[in-house]
């Protein structure tokens, strides 16, 4: 087992440097570290009710970040998870839309398939350009999220406009009350069941089955598994479009749960926070529950500073920001020693 | 003048001179303190198995490796090593193993970039200035080929006169024969004995008794990084000693033709004769396939594979062999032709359902194409026993783990635990891993695409010993090397193949020289034949 505690102590580590590096920006701008630290720690872990906050902001990004594990693993750099994510709720929005009046048992279902379905076709796209034409998944994923985005306030602002709305935001009408998963502010049995849902589904799928397996080898050597008989290309489509309707179903989960209606430009850096849970996770699914929740914790906490600490919440920001550079820079550091290896 | 330059630099001292040099990439000791002396004016050759250090000497002695202990001189100047300019001034060259060449360069570009001179030229000019300059190394090179143009054989050729461009009276070639036709080699080494008669001092660096009988004027054995022997002068040699030289102890426990193969002596088994009655493994009928990037694509390959036999597929490399075995493994669509796999029709199908029905390959690159290094082993050797299911399927990897464990174990392999990445493995552990996932009792036909590369004698007896196994059990095997020693050794029949096609076929008792013909005749370039 010590094998396994070494990547974790060593993300750990990771975590507290970012925290430094953090430190000493809040420093540079004359404010007191300790303070700042403290106080994003006690906006996380210790006001009231911090638990269903955290799992409020975690869950939703636990959901998209396993997703993105499953392609990152089969070595597809799906960066698209945002553009997933809203083209989830934009079609559960829709199909909120046509349901109006059925009951919520009838209702709620659909509208969280609608958005998986949602998720999975902004993934189909590229997934195809990638096997049939040999396309950059990752400009192709990226330029996916601008489209995603543009067709959100495209519909916020068209067919699915509220009339009744100030006009400050763009947004569609509310969602029947007696259809939301959650309150506004928290979270709820029902999300942190489809969240459990999604995190035993993405460990069976990953650790115990062929599709895991074949996958994990194809997304480090897709030659050695292709002259071993294996249909790489369905492969790559598969985790394409699983980590698609993940993706959107975090979305639909936002609409019908916390947010309660679609808003034009709406968590705008839900699918990077989720790429960058799935690499502090070092891809592991179980390590992605805890790592979303930290980051949950850290979202709701950046809501709390302002009150706080008079900072803005893009403090916040600078946290994810540090943590990434130090994740990444991991990974870049592994990815030279593997290449020096195969050398 | 080359001779000239020789005088000035001293008679007395040795060409090279390497004194106790030790060598260590990381924890491993490529040489051990070998001490050796080579006379000016001579062919010196290094011999050796796979993983001896042959290379790695010849790379200290090109300056390009500096020694963790000990010195080299060459003609009488030390190298600190690491350090091309250096090498290059002291008049030493190395020509390796895999060419480097720009193909889109002509041979005259060639020479004119890596040349001292700087300024302005037409291509006239310069093709003028080095077909002079060619005619008098004798090489047969036409300064106004381009690389990609040329074949491989005069490849070597133009990297060989890329090297005496600086005018290097020390001339390294590194295992120059590897890539050649018996013809083949027969004309470099003339063009080595005329390099010889304008006063270079020459290095070759082979693992061919044959061949180092046929060219050298002292023979240095290296085994396991040690010095064992050298130089000796060639004519005291007799093809056994210098076979015990390279085996070492190991070699009284071989049967005699492996032994000829293993060193290149001239391999003379006869087996069975196969069984002209066995129902066939595989049989293929005008299979073509498109012309690729690499070359020419298949085209009307006849050929059939009986169970209980081993077919070998000989030719200089890049004639179609890895388009044949990707359109066995059906990774290479067909233009034209059938493909029988155990007797069922199998042109269209899936790699997946080939295996099904009883293929097995042991791919040309052993770590892209069979394994993937990163990944543990026991998930490199159990993709096989997933490819055919769902890809729902449950697994329990605890199980796969305990099979692939039984199956190293029963293979020999060495490794500390499943989970291990396959590259922290040895080459020959790592095949001997292929092995233990593509050779199960459900083979039928086995692809074996340069089984024994690079591999030492251990690894190439347990490779041979598998083979031979496989076929006792009734599977056919097509057997993929460039070794014809090797071919000969352990083959029932052998088909040569030349520009995508099957041009002809051999069986015991074998004829070198016919076969060597078969490799070089047919549709060969024009290039080739017009070398004097």
């Amino acid at each position: 087992m010590s094998g396994r505690l070494v990547p974790v102590l060593q993300t750990g580590a990771f975590i507290v440097l970012a925290l430094v590096l953090c430190s000493l920006i809040f420093l540079s701008v004359g404010l007191s570290a300790t303070g700042t630290l403290s106080a994003i720690i006690d906006g996380a872990f210790f006001r009231p009710n911090a638990l269903n906050h955290i799992l409020r902001w975690g869950l939703p990004l636990l959901i998209t970040a396993v997703g993105v594990i499953i392609s990152f693993r089969a070595g597809y750099f799906n960066i698209g998870a945002q553009g997933q994510f809203y083209l989830g709720a934009i079609c559960a929005a829709f199909a909120a839309e046509w349901l109006r009046g059925s009951p919520a048992l009838v209702a709620v279902p659909i509208c969280l398939l609608a958005g998986m379905a949602g998720g999975a076709l902004w993934a189909l796209w590229p997934a195809l350009l990638r096997v049939k034409a040999g396309a950059d998944e990752v400009i192709t994923t990226m330029m996916g999220n601008f489209i995603a985005a543009q067709f959100l306030v495209h519909v916020t602002s068209g067919p699915l406009k509220d009339p009744a709305g100030s006009g400050q935001q763009a947004s569609s009408r509310p969602i029947d009350a007696a259809w939301r998963i959650s309150e506004s502010t928290g979270s709820s049995p029902i999300i942190i069941a489809i969240a459990a849902l999604v995190v035993v589904f993405g460990w069976w799928l990953v650790n115990r089955t062929s599709f895991g397996i074949l996958s994990g080898l194809a997304g480090r050597n897709p030659v050695m598994v292709t002259w071993q008989g294996a249909k790489v290309q369905r492969i790559a489509i598969s985790a394409f479009l699983l980590s698609g309707a993940l993706a959107g179903l975090a979305g639909s989960v936002e609409l019908m749960g916390p947010n309660g209606r679609l808003a034009s430009g709406f968590l705008p850096d839900h699918g990077f926070t989720a790429i960058l849970i799935a690499l502090v996770a070092g891809m592991s699914v179980i390590a992605a529950t805890l790592v979303a929740l930290f980051f949950g914790a850290l979202t709701s906490s950046g809501l709390w500073l302002p009150i706080m600490t008079g900072l803005p919440s893009a403090a916040i920001d600078i946290i994810h920001a540090s943590i990434a550079l130090f994740i990444t820079a991991k990974a870049g550091a592994l990815r030279g020693l593997l290449s020096w290896f195969r050398r | 003048m080359k001779a000239e330059q020789h005088t000035e630099a001293g008679v007395t001292a040795p060409a090279l001179a390497a004194e106790a040099v030790t060598v260590r990439y990381g924890e491993v000791t490529a040489l051990s303190a070998v001490s050796t002396r080579f006379e000016p004016g001579r062919i010196h050759a290094v011999l050796g198995q796979n993983g001896a250090g042959k290379t790695t000497f010849a790379r200290v002695a090109a300056g390009l490796v500096p020694p963790a202990e000990g010195a080299v001189t060459v003609f009488g100047r030390r190298l600190a090593g690491g350090d091309v300019a250096e090498a290059r001034g002291a008049g030493v060259e190395l020509v390796h193993q895999s060419f480097a060449l720009p193909p889109s360069f002509t041979v005259a570009e060639v020479l004119q970039f890596v040349g001292p001179k700087a300024g302005l030229f037409t291509k006239r000019g310069i093709e003028r200035h080095w077909q002079r300059w060619l005619d008098g190394l004798g090489l047969g090179l036409d300064a106004r080929a381009r690389i990609r143009d040329l074949p491989i054989e005069m490849q070597q050729s133009a990297e060989i006169a890329r090297a005496m461009v600086s005018d290097a009276r020390l001339l390294i070639l590194d295992e120059p024969t590897a890539v050649l036709s018996p013809k083949g080699t027969e004309r470099l080494f003339a063009r080595v004995r005329e390099l010889k008669a304008q006063g270079v001092t020459i290095m070759l660096v082979l693992h061919k008794i044959r061949e180092v009988l046929a060219i050298a004027d002292t023979v240095t054995v290296l085994r396991g990084g040690e010095l064992v022997a050298g130089p000796v002068e060639a004519q005291d040699l007799t093809s056994e000693t210098l076979a015990e030289l390279i085996i070492g102890e190991a070699a009284a426990r071989l049967d005699a033709s492996d032994r000829a193969a293993l060193v290149g002596a001239g391999a003379q088994h006869q087996p069975d004769q196969g069984r002209p009655d066995a129902p066939p493994a595989v049989v293929l009928k005008g299979i073509s396939t498109a012309s690729n990037t690499r070359g020419n694509g298949l085209s009307e390959v006849d050929l059939t594979v009986r169970c209980g036999e081993i077919v070998g597929i000989a030719g200089v490399e890049g004639n179609g062999q890895r388009e044949l075995v990707a359109a066995i493994a059906g990774l290479e669509p067909l233009t034209a032709g059938e493909i029988s796999l155990a007797d069922q029709r199998m042109e269209t199908a899936s790699l997946a359902a080939r295996r099904e029905a009883g293929l097995r390959i042991i791919p040309f690159e052993r770590n892209v194409e069979g394994l993937s290094l990163s990944s543990p082993l026991w998930e490199n050797w159990g993709a096989a026993q997933l490819v055919g299911g769902s890809l729902l399927a449950s697994v329990r990897p605890r199980n796969l783990q305990r099979s692939a464990e039984a199956a190293f174990q029963a293979w020999d392999v060495v490794f500390s635990n499943t989970a291990q990445p396959a590259g922290s493995l040895s080459g020959g552990n790592a095949q001997k891993v292929i092995l233990s996932r593509e050779m199960d009792p459900g083979a039928k036909l086995i692809l074996a695409a340069q089984p024994t590369r690079g591999l030492d004698i251990g690894a190439t007896m347990a490779v041979w010993k598998a083979l031979r196994q496989a076929r006792g059990e009734g599977a056919g095997i097509l057997l993929v090397s460039s070794d014809l020693d090797e071919l000969f050794d352990i083959c029932d029949r052998v088909a040569v193949m030349v520009s995508g096609r099957v041009v002809a076929e051999f069986a015991p008792p074998w004829d070198l020289k016919a076969v060597g013909r078969a490799m070089t005749a047919a549709g060969q370039q024009p290039a080739l034949e017009a070398v004097p």
